[in-house]
């Protein structure tokens, strides 16, 4: 075998153990991506590996390690700056936030370092390859001609005290020893150039020669200066694998091959039953499996792939283990103990989306049908490395042509291609020469600069380097956002009296609606509260406390709806009304008949005889589908849902919610709750919203979730409260619950007295078409009909009205529509095959609101808010409540907004690229066409118009209690103090605002500039596309809100 | 009645021909269409060509007549000389009959359905008017081979159909792979062309022209009979199939369908699931005659069609990922089309007519209905999670795929056979591409040598000429 050579000739002694390998797996598996089975999308921080670094360090590494953008491109914020959504003020702002004390530091005359910051980023400063430089300088307008933005004064004086120079102190002094003369001693290109100048009667140019002149002899200058100073070296070395290596000698790319071939691999190994043909002996594990299949060849492989089978045999029947192989390599790959972990990491990360899914299936076994055994991992490392060595070998031998051993191939090949270094000489000159001309640094003074003074001048500038400076735009452009929104809250709070109500007698609200926090039901409720100003709304995370595994009446399986983190206890069934059964069962069976013969013909379509007699005799029906479904996808789904009535669900059914028997478990009698458990469920919600006393007479509880076709990503559209499913029965189940008269009595003896005219209802909202369906209507009492209907025909204007400012959004949708036909486009959309953006999702959140909606009420916040409901004054001294509502909002929350910042900042880098080509690969991920790894992520479609910014918190509280639980709570402070989310405390009663920094909370200062105002959001957000600022909308209050400069 | 007919028929023509033109041109001199007048330029002149097809439908139905050329007249003409005996026509004649009306009817019909699928599946893609002047392309190529009349018309559809096909593959061309893929089913076609070409080439020698009729005797479509000897079919037909096996990717040349699937998935299911697929089995249905006339030939077309049908069923059960599987799945039943074509070929040879034409009927039906039903499918493949959901509802449980007996009857090593997709890239690399590039390499370094020695310049021997070819391993 060929590495016993390797390992007999003794030439390395280090040795690695297999525990320690497995344990450094362990580690590495930490910077795959996590996300699982994308039918369960639950969004996350896709730099969840360096969580619990800070928020700039981990751009900064992840950049390193996965190659991918950290911000937006400069030329975005550019336009942001043109637009007015970054202004300078917000720069300057950021600036002095970076520089803290250091910002007015003088540069050796060049100005104070947060001028020269700001100036920088106010022009655009270009990079290019060095070949492209080159033809740049050469054939451009680069040195005849100033930069379009440099100012004309600087241009002009820049010109003629460059002529005066050479006049009068170069031409026309005698004294050859002065210091004008001295500074181009040591420069022998620089005196050259400066000589032939002088021989060419530069008496006689005219102006434009003049220009030219300065310019070149400028470029000189800087070109010289940058050669006096040596460039700092990076912090973040990347080692080179010999993959790199061979790229840059023979242009092969070994990854590739190896790739094609492991993908083909590793899908089959983790395929969830598409394939009609399992992996023979799959449960042996993916190393042996690997080795059964590869040595089992009845054709010709390819060239790279020739004596693998061989090899493979052998180790068969030494019966090699995936740890030892591991081991093997490392040994002779040279690498010490230190940089196992990171060679380890650059070879998992070259498949990163399916190594990060094997590592996913193997952890997470209960949420696939088909699990695979722990340790996956490391036989796919395993297999890796057998491939890449086998194929590196190949090269090297084959094209090449060397006889030597990998470890000296590497040696040879980094004497022949040396890293080329981060930035080139003229790279760095380029970016003096355009900064001398926008900010006016004469040629004259830099070529006079020593060498300590160029040293200081580079060091400025390189270490305000891209990054840093898309770091600046990035916080200017935060802070613009959170400015607005701070000035937008004061304003709104500063003439009301917040809690001035309590004391008045309040009349009762008309009825009161729970919604999920979610930022696609600000919108809704803010339309609910135009609608009808006498109903209260209230935001809780979309499970309602109710943490269960539930079965509807037309499902295979139990699916938890609860947060992902969570494993619920509690079985929840569905099943049709007593006395509906029969008629179900019928149904039932039909619709198993059905399921059979669609199976039976969706599978046989794509084999030999079943696919001819299909093809043939079917084959022209799919004609009908086809043509309808592209031609009029809302009539053709109507169609369906009226020739369904006899496979339909049953009309009535009903929760099989109270548990008769200990202990939960999905079996009959096990089912569901106890009474206490209910109790429990109903007064964690109610406590959480602050809905303790004051209740309507009706109350609706919206789950919510989202349906599409065609999207691979849907479950990424529902309810993330439900890990990625639709919330309706949590809603469903919660109204049940606290209709119930036995819970009632539980909860008065705690301290919420349900009057016994409130009657709850559960509701489902599905956002993409904003369809509303309510449940158990048959149990609303004859007294509450009335208001039932009434409140009914609320939602569905406000509905309406939702789909309307939706749409605002949708370029294919036209501005100019009414309410009505803007329900009917977003039906249509949810219908539509070749719809690629059903809904957008929580592109463009923002802000996460904590506290009551009193103080947000009439607020047009856009959409980017989540909102969620809590009342400081019912919470204990210790914060119970607020902790709880915290340590699920933060974590989810920022999840959500920092899934969407990534795949923002780099769609390919962090998301999953565009959404067109993507091609469902083992019913788990989406692949890239034909072929690619495995795409974790959004897709380009889904954040197009995400604007990255941190979500900022607005936490209504006091900045002692949220100390104390930052402080308490390292899963909060984790976010928090890593400025991974942004915090404001406001306290509503003073409308003081406190912004977290560095551990501390500052007041902050807002001016009183009023806000606009309009009756309804319609009449702020009508005929417009783009980002809306805020706006005061006095439709949604009961009186007309004085606001303070009106 | 003759204007009106030769009316529609022009219109089937140049309805895709005028869209081509006024979509691609305008942007040749700087102006950029919007999206929403490429939607109606395309939907309108779809619609245009579909009523018309439909009417000549309509007409041939009602007068009963089964054959109507419209002659567009000779566009070239050489006239005999010495060294050729018979002159050479470039002649323009388009022909309705009962192959190419119920295949132009299926392309408008899919070509206005993609499309209008597309116009809103491609929303605010930077590569909109790029995806339609392809796809204008194809539509023009598909009309003009289904109703070509001479064999150089065929061709010309033809080729615009593999350029379209090819550019869309590369449609996504910020990647690598839909580039190395385009730039493969681009060799591939190019290949399978030259024997196309050969074949046009040989019918004219024979012939003096292009004209099916005359090659293929005067009779209807699918009833002529050829008049050629058993060898000149024999040869003919066979520089034919091979260019019917490049187009529909029979054995040896499967492996570029599931590459093909790199493109959006619009124009993947309307090539690769309908029309560009099936187009081989349209050019052997067409040349039905000549495979009456051989036996051997027969037979080959029955053999490279059941082995493809077979190698798709195969390779295709142990794809995991969805739009490779209904690659294979499409090449399976292609091979069944092409496999009856050469029975339906052996019974017409054998004198047998009446079965040939019913088999040949039989495989226009099927290319029909899995056009269609595979369009559809391949349309829906993103839904595919949501249907296999609610399939699993409906059973009322999760069932897996059972192994079927046919896969413990080939055993756990047609696994990996499949797996590796039956080898046949190896095969077309190491012993068509492999030589190929040796001996264009090696012609290189000769002429480099020649050339060092004249110029007196020595060689360069710096670094090992890597040639692009084998970089696909």
């Amino acid at each position: 075998m060929k590495f016993s050579k390797v390992d007999g000739a003794g030439l390395r002694a280090l040795q690695f153990d297999p525990e320690q390998i497995k344990s450094m797996i362990e580690h590495v598996a930490h910077f795959l991506p996590a996300q699982g089975p994308i039918t369960a999308f639950v969004h996350h921080n896709t730099l969840h590996a360096f969580q619990s670094d800070r928020f700039k360090e981990a751009l900064k590494k992840g950049q390193a390690v996965f190659g991918a953008e950290p911000f937006w491109p400069e030329s975005r914020f550019r336009k942001e700056l043109e637009g007015g959504r970054i202004l300078n003020s917000d720069i300057e702002y950021a600036l002095q936030e970076v520089l803290g004390e250091t910002a007015d530091e003088n540069i050796d005359g060049f100005g104070k370092r947060i001028q020269i910051r700001n100036a920088i980023l106010h022009h655009a400063i270009y990079t290019a390859s060095q070949s492209e430089l080159e033809w740049f300088i050469a054939e451009s307008n680069a040195l005849k001609a100033f930069r379009q933005d440099a100012p004309t004064a600087i241009v002009d004086r820049m010109v003629s005290d460059t002529q005066h120079w050479l006049m009068r102190d170069l031409l026309n002094q005698s004294d050859s020893t002065s210091s004008d003369h001295n500074c181009l001693a040591d420069a022998s290109r620089l005196k050259e150039f400066v000589d032939r100048a002088k021989r060419g009667k530069p008496h006689q140019w005219q102006p434009v020669a003049w220009k030219k002149f300065t310019l070149t002899f400028l470029w000189e200058v800087c070109r010289h200066g940058v050669s006096l100073v040596p460039l700092r070296q990076s912090q973040y070395e990347k080692r080179r694998r010999l993959r790199d290596l061979l790229l840059c000698e023979t242009d092969l790319d070994i990854d590739e091959w190896v790739n094609s071939l492991l993908i083909k691999f590793s899908s089959a190994f983790l395929d969830q039953g598409f394939a009609h043909w399992s992996l023979p002996a799959r449960d042996r594990g993916f190393w042996k499996c690997f080795l059964d299949v590869y040595t089992n060849s009845l054709g010709p492989a390819e060239t790279w792939r020739r004596g693998l089978d061989a090899e493979l045999q052998q180790l068969k029947s030494n019966q090699t283990t995936s740890i030892e192989v591991i081991a093997q390599f490392l040994n002779r790959s040279g690498v010490t103990e230190d940089e196992a972990e990171e060679w380890m990491m650059r070879q998992l990360l070259v498949l990163r989306g399916f190594a990060g899914m094997v590592h996913q299936v193997e952890t997470r076994g209960d949420r696939v049908f088909q699990s695979i055994p722990p340790g996956t991992l490391i036989d796919f490392l395993a297999v890796r490395l057998l491939l890449s060595d086998h194929a590196e070998r190949y090269v090297l031998k084959e094209i090449l042509g060397w006889n030597v051993d990998p470890v000296d191939a590497r040696k040879r090949l980094e004497a022949l291609h040396p890293t080329p270094p981060q930035l080139t000489d003229d790279q760095r000159a380029f970016l003096v020469f355009q900064l001398a001309q926008v900010l006016g640094w004469n040629p004259q003074v830099l070529v006079k600069l020593s060498v300590d003074e160029w040293s200081a001048l580079l060091g400025e500038l390189e270490s305000f380097d891209e990054f840093e400076r898309r770091h600046v735009f990035q916080l200017a452009f935060e802070h613009h956002y959170a400015n607005q929104t701070l000035h937008a809250l004061s304003v709104h709070n500063a003439g009301k009296r917040i809690g001035e109500s309590e004391k008045t007698s309040k009349t009762r609200p008309k009825f009161q609606i729970v919604c999920c926090i979610d930022d696609r039901e600000e919108s809704f409720r803010r339309h609910l509260e135009e609608v009808e100003p006498r109903c209260e709304t209230f935001g809780m995370a979309g499970f309602f406390a109710v943490v269960m595994y539930f079965k509807g009446v037309a499902e295979a399986h139990f699916l938890p709806l609860c947060p992902v983190i969570i494993k619920p206890q509690h079985f929840v069934r569905e099943e049709a009304v007593y006395s509906l059964q029969k008629q179900e069962n019928l149904n039932r069976k039909r619709r198993e008949q059905l399921g059979r013969f669609s199976r039976g013909f969706h599978l046989g379509s794509r084999t030999l005889t079943g696919g001819w007699l299909g093809t043939t005799l079917l084959g022209a029906l799919a004609t009908i589908p086809l043509v309808a479904r592209v031609l009029a996808p809302r009539a053709t789904a109507k169609l369906r849902e009226r020739f369904s009535g006899l496979i339909r669900p049953p009309a009535a059914t009903e929760l099989q919610l109270e548990r008769v028997a200990d202990p939960p478990g999905s079996e009959n009698g096990h089912v569901g709750f106890s009474v206490n458990e209910m109790a429990n469920c109903v007064q964690r919600t109610l406590e959480d919203i602050g809905l303790t006393k004051d209740f309507s007479r009706l109350v609706v509880i919206v789950g919510h979730g989202s349906s599409s076709l065609n999207n691979p990503h849907e479950s990424a559209y529902n309810c993330g409260a439900c890990a990625g499913a639709r919330g309706g029965p949590n809603a469903r189940a919660f109204a049940q619950m606290a209709n119930d008269m036995r819970v009632r009595d539980l909860l008065r003896e705690r301290g919420i007295a349900i009057p016994t005219d409130t009657c709850f209802v559960g509701s489902y909202h599905n956002t993409c078409d904003d369809g509303f369906s309510l449940f158990d209507l048959d149990r609303v009492p004859s007294s509450h009909r009335d208001l039932l209907e009434e409140t009914i025909s609320i939602i569905e204007v406000a509905r309406a009205r939702n789909a309307h400012e939706r749409c605002r959004r949708f370029q294919s949708a036209d501005l100019t529509m009414t309410a009505d036909s803007a329900l009917r486009h977003v039906e249509g959309r949810s219908q539509d095959l070749s719809q690629a953006r059903p809904e957008y999702n929580h592109a463009t959140n923002a802000l996460c609101f904590v506290g009551r909606r009193e103080w947000s009420r009439g607020l047009f916040l856009d959409r980017r808010a989540f909102l969620t409901s809590y009342d400081p004054r019912i919470d204990d001294e210790n914060n119970k409540i607020l902790t709880r509502i915290l340590q699920a909002a933060v974590p989810v929350c920022a999840g959500i907004s920092l899934e969407y910042y990534f795949s923002t900042v780099d769609n390919e880098g962090y998301g999953c690229g565009n959404k067109l080509p993507h091609n469902i690969t083992s019913m788990l991920g989406v692949m890239t066409g034909a072929e690619s790894d495995l795409r974790p992520g959004l897709s380009a479609q889904m954040v197009e118009i995400h604007e990255p910014m941190r979500l900022m918190f607005v936490i209504e509280s006091t900045p002692k209690a949220l100390t104390s639980i930052i402080e308490s709570n390292p899963g909060i402070k984790e976010f928090v103090a890593g400025d991974w989310v942004q915090l404001v405390c406001f306290e509503p009663e003073k409308n003081l605002l406190h912004r977290y920094a560095d551990g501390k909370f500052k007041l902050l200062n807002t001016d009183s500039e009023s806000l606009p105002i309009a009756r309804y959001s319609a009449d702020w957000y009508r005929g417009w596309r783009d980002h809306l600022a805020f706006a005061q909308v006095t439709a949604g209050y009961e009186t007309i809100p004085t606001s303070s400069n009106t | 009645m003759e204007f009106i007919v030769s009316f529609l028929g022009i219109a089937v023509i140049t309805a895709p021909a005028i869209l081509l033109t006024s979509i691609a041109l305008p942007s040749l001199f700087g102006i950029r269409l919007q999206e929403q007048s490429i939607n109606r330029l395309t939907s309108s002149s779809v619609l245009i060509g579909f009523i018309s097809a439909i009417l000549m439908l309509i007409i041939m139905l009602a007068t009963g007549s089964r054959n109507v050329p419209i002659d567009l007249g000779d566009w070239i003409v050489l006239p005999a000389t010495e060294l050729n005996e018979s002159p050479f026509h470039f002649h323009l004649k388009v022909v309705f009959d009962r192959l190419s009306v119920p295949f132009v009817i299926l392309t408008f019909l899919l070509c206005g359905t993609i499309g209008l699928f597309a116009s809103k599946y491609l929303h605010r893609e930077i590569g909109y008017l790029r995806f339609f002047v392809a796809f204008a392309i194809f539509n023009l190529g598909m009309i003009v081979a289904s109703v070509s009349g001479t064999i150089e018309m065929l061709f010309f559809g033809w080729e615009l159909v593999g350029l379209s096909s090819a550019i869309l593959i590369a449609y996504f061309h910020e990647r690598k792979s839909p580039v190395t893929s385009g730039f493969r089913v681009w060799c591939i076609y190019r290949f399978a062309d030259a024997a196309f070409l050969i074949a046009a080439i040989a019918m004219h020698h024979m012939t003096g022209h292009g004209e099916f009729s005359a090659l293929i005797g005067q009779g209807n479509w699918p009833e002529g009979v050829a008049q050629l000897s058993s060898w000149q079919a024999f040869w003919i037909g066979s520089l034919l199939l091979f260019a019917a096996a490049g187009k529909s990717a029979l054995v040896p040349f499967c492996g570029w369908l599931p590459r093909a699937m790199e493109g959006p998935t619009p124009s993947s299911a309307i090539f690769y699931g309908a029309l560009s697929v099936h187009l081989g089995a349209f050019l052997l249905l067409r040349v039905g005659p000549i495979i009456d006339c051989s036996l051997l030939l027969a037979i080959s077309v029955i053999l490279i069609g059941a082995v493809s049908a077979i190698y798709g069923t195969i390779v295709g059960r142990v794809q995991s990922d969805v739009k490779t599987a209904l690659s294979f799945a499409s090449l399976t039943q292609v091979g069944i089309i092409v496999a009856v074509i050469g029975f339906a070929g052996i019974a017409g040879g054998m004198g047998w007519s009446t079965l040939a034409i019913g088999l040949r009927y039989f495989a226009l039906i099927h290319i029909l209905g899995h056009a269609m039903l595979r369009t559809l499918q391949l349309l829906r493949a993103p839904t595919l999670l949501r249907d296999y959901h609610a399939l699993d509802n409906a059973l009322g449980a999760h069932i897996p795929n059972e192994d079927s007996r046919f896969k413990k009857l080939v055993g756990d090593r047609m696994y990996r056979f499949a797996l590796e997709r039956g080898y046949l890239d190896t095969v077309i690399d190491r012993w068509v591409v492999q030589p190929f590039v040796i001996v264009a390499s090696t012609c290189n370094r000769l002429e480099q040598g020649w050339l060092n020695l004249l110029s007196g310049r020595r060689r360069d021997t710096q670094k090992p000429v890597i040639d692009s070819k084998r970089k696909d391993g």
